[in-house]
């Protein structure tokens, strides 16, 4: 009886402690935020048989946001990105007498599940779906100076990251492409100008994307060396876009040098102690 | 890591297969290379073919002969500007560094019918208001009179109100458009929806679909709405004063006016031009401005050639009369609008 009482005492004891290790695994998980701020100059090249058929050429600058989170549900294997691009091109022809500019914002939520394949190797594959919208404008032209270039779709993306040292400076390797399986953009009929459509001729202007009348790929390749709390990134992206459609040939292709900082934060509540919980990074 | 490879290359692959599937059309920037885009990107584009009964294939053949490497930029120019004159369209020019091709026979091989000096001298006596690219004043037979050179540039809602405020009182209007080469549809668009209270079919537009010579739209309706009810609408008598300058927006804002009721068309036949103009160029860098998109009037037919004045009020500039200070189409003008309407 007493060896009973004993045991229950003990138990009875241990029971706090048992439920705070308890809660210890079972709480939600701290899901830290990778952010990459990104600035990119470099080579633009533009070419729209709507407003010309000659290629431009020029520079490409652009601002770059990357989020990048576990997912809530399953935070080890899958997580989201969230990016905001801003780009711009500024370009001239061979004779170099105009210049055709562009403008253009895309926003793209992504979904992906990873895989450690090694410890130091993490492949990652999923869906993601991006709104893009943005504008070229000739300045040479009288009725037709401007194309509008808008699209939503679905996507397929990917990365491999490669984490290694280099001279004591832990560093990510990362290489992620996006590219449109489907979706739907806007393009004008082949010689139909924006005044019909401002008239009310708004037919046939939206086009189910598929790839041999809409592609993109989004390259993005870069190295993130962690200094401490705060990541200097470097990298090239290569963006290619083309797409033929009522006649239409539309083509910018960008390769540019990329450079960024990057921190993972957490959000916490102000004179809230950090929980003791399992912190699970998505990079 | 040599699936990861593997994937990489694959999609890089895919990016030069179909971008390269989407391809454009390239010349060499030498004589033979900007004729053949020069006359490629017209044959693409180009609406009037038909109309204007141009076979482009053999317009090549015979100016191909003209045309050879060793040449230069000025003899290459006038070869080019040669044979876009074959459209006989005043909305296709050639523009280089050195000079801008221009067809003129549409307006030269007519009469002018028209005399600035004439009518501010002797009809407006110098003393007008003037806003924007408006002259106005109103005659002694008390009719308003506006003289309207362009409409390149746009006027405020304001200020047209004030225009028409100005000859409440009066009985009747010359609009006179003579010399108008045109300018924007949208400010054409503005004055001619001050003559009518109504939503007007305004007419029916045809673009490109393709680059063959008959791939074009459906004929598209298009409608020009009333201005709201704070603006002035002038519902009396209007006379239309054109000439054989009155072309493009001018000739457009014609086709439109000549349908409504309150409005007659005096004078002579409109240079037409109804076709909208776009911008093309070659590699050395030459412009290529041409008619794409074509505008029918409101029953369907086409302007490209001009609109003749309504029935009885054709009238020509007597050049004898207007030594003596008479502007013949003014005063028949002004005689329509006191005949029984």
């Amino acid at each position: 009886m007493r060896i009973l009482l004993t045991i229950i005492a003990a138990l009875w004891a241990l029971m706090p402690m048992n439920a705070q290790q308890t809660d210890s695994l079972c709480a939600k998980p701290l899901r830290p935020v990778y952010s990459a701020y990104m600035a990119e100059v470099g080579s633009g090249h533009l070419a729209d048989t709507y407003l010309t058929p000659l290629h431009y050429n020029g520079i490409h600058v652009g601002l770059l946001y990357e989020r990048t989170q576990a997912m809530k549900f399953s935070p080890e294997k899958w997580i989201q990105q969230l990016v905001i691009g801003l780009d711009g091109d500024i370009t001239e022809n061979l004779a170099k007498n105009a210049n055709m500019y562009n403008a253009a914002l895309q926003v793209s939520w992504r979904m992906m599940r990873r895989w450690q394949i090694q410890p130091d190797l993490t492949l990652g594959f999923g869906g993601a779906g991006t709104i893009d919208g943005g504008c070229l404008y000739l300045d040479r032209n009288g009725n037709n100076p401007a194309q509008a270039q808008c699209s939503i779709t679905v996507d397929a993306a990917g990365y491999a990251a490669w984490k290694h040292q280099l001279w004591k400076i832990p560093f990510t390797l990362r290489y992620q492409a996006v590219l449109p399986l489907t979706g739907a953009f806007f393009a004008p009929n082949y010689g139909q100008l924006y005044y019909q459509i401002y008239l009310g001729d708004r037919d046939h202007l939206a086009h189910c994307a598929w790839w041999g009348n809409f592609f993109r790929l989004d390259n993005l390749l870069t190295a993130d060396l962690h200094f401490g709390a705060t990541t200097l990134r470097l990298g090239y992206r290569a963006e290619i876009f083309s797409s033929k459609v009522n006649n239409i040939v539309s083509r910018n292709i960008s390769h540019s040098f990329v450079l960024g900082i990057c921190t993972e934060w957490i959000s916490l509540r102000p004179g809230k102690k950090l929980p003791d919980a399992r912190i699970i990074s998505a990079y | 890591m040599k699936t990861n490879k593997s994937l990489v290359l694959g999609l890089w692959s895919l990016a030069l297969c179909l971008t390269g599937c989407h391809g454009i059309e390239e010349w060499d920037n030498n004589p033979e290379g900007n004729f053949q885009a020069l006359w490629t990107v017209v044959d693409e584009h180009y609406c009037f073919f038909k109309e204007k009964d141009v076979d482009w294939d053999e317009v090549r053949t015979r100016y191909a002969q003209r045309i050879s490497n060793d040449m230069n930029s000025t003899q290459l120019f006038d070869a080019c500007a040669d044979m876009l004159a074959e459209l006989k369209d005043g909305h296709v020019n050639l523009t280089s560094w050195f000079n801008t091709s221009y067809y003129t026979n549409w307006w030269s091989d007519y009469p002018q019918n028209f005399d600035e000096r004439l009518v501010e001298q002797y009809y407006l006596n110098f003393d007008y208001r003037s806003i924007g690219a408006s002259k106005y004043a109103i005659l002694n037979e008390n009719i308003g009179y506006i003289r309207y050179p362009s409409f390149d540039s746009s006027i405020g809602d304001g200020n047209i109100d004030g225009i028409l405020n100005y000859f409440s009182l009066c009985t009747g209007l010359i609009f006179d458009i003579r010399d108008n080469g045109g300018g924007a549809l949208t400010n054409s668009e503005k004055w001619a929806m001050r003559f009518t209270t109504d939503r007007v079919l305004a007419g029916y537009m045809i673009n490109k679909t393709g680059p063959g010579h008959d791939d074009l739209s459906e004929p598209f309706e298009y409608y020009f709405d009333p201005v709201t009810d704070e603006h002035l609408v002038w519902t009396k008598p209007v006379v239309v004063l054109t000439n054989r300058s009155t072309f493009s927006a001018a000739n457009n804002f014609v086709s439109v006016v000549q349908y409504f009721p309150n409005v007659k068309i005096a004078g002579a036949r409109t240079g037409g031009g109804s076709g909208i103009p776009i911008t093309m160029e070659i590699p050395c860098g030459w412009g290529v401005r041409m008619s794409s998109v074509s505008v029918l009037d409101a029953k369907g037919n086409t302007t490209e050639f001009g609109i003749d004045p309504s029935p009885g009020c054709e009238v020509d500039l007597d050049q004898e009369l207007a030594l003596q200070g008479i502007d013949t189409m003014i005063e028949r003008a002004i005689e329509i609008l006191n005949s029984d309407w």
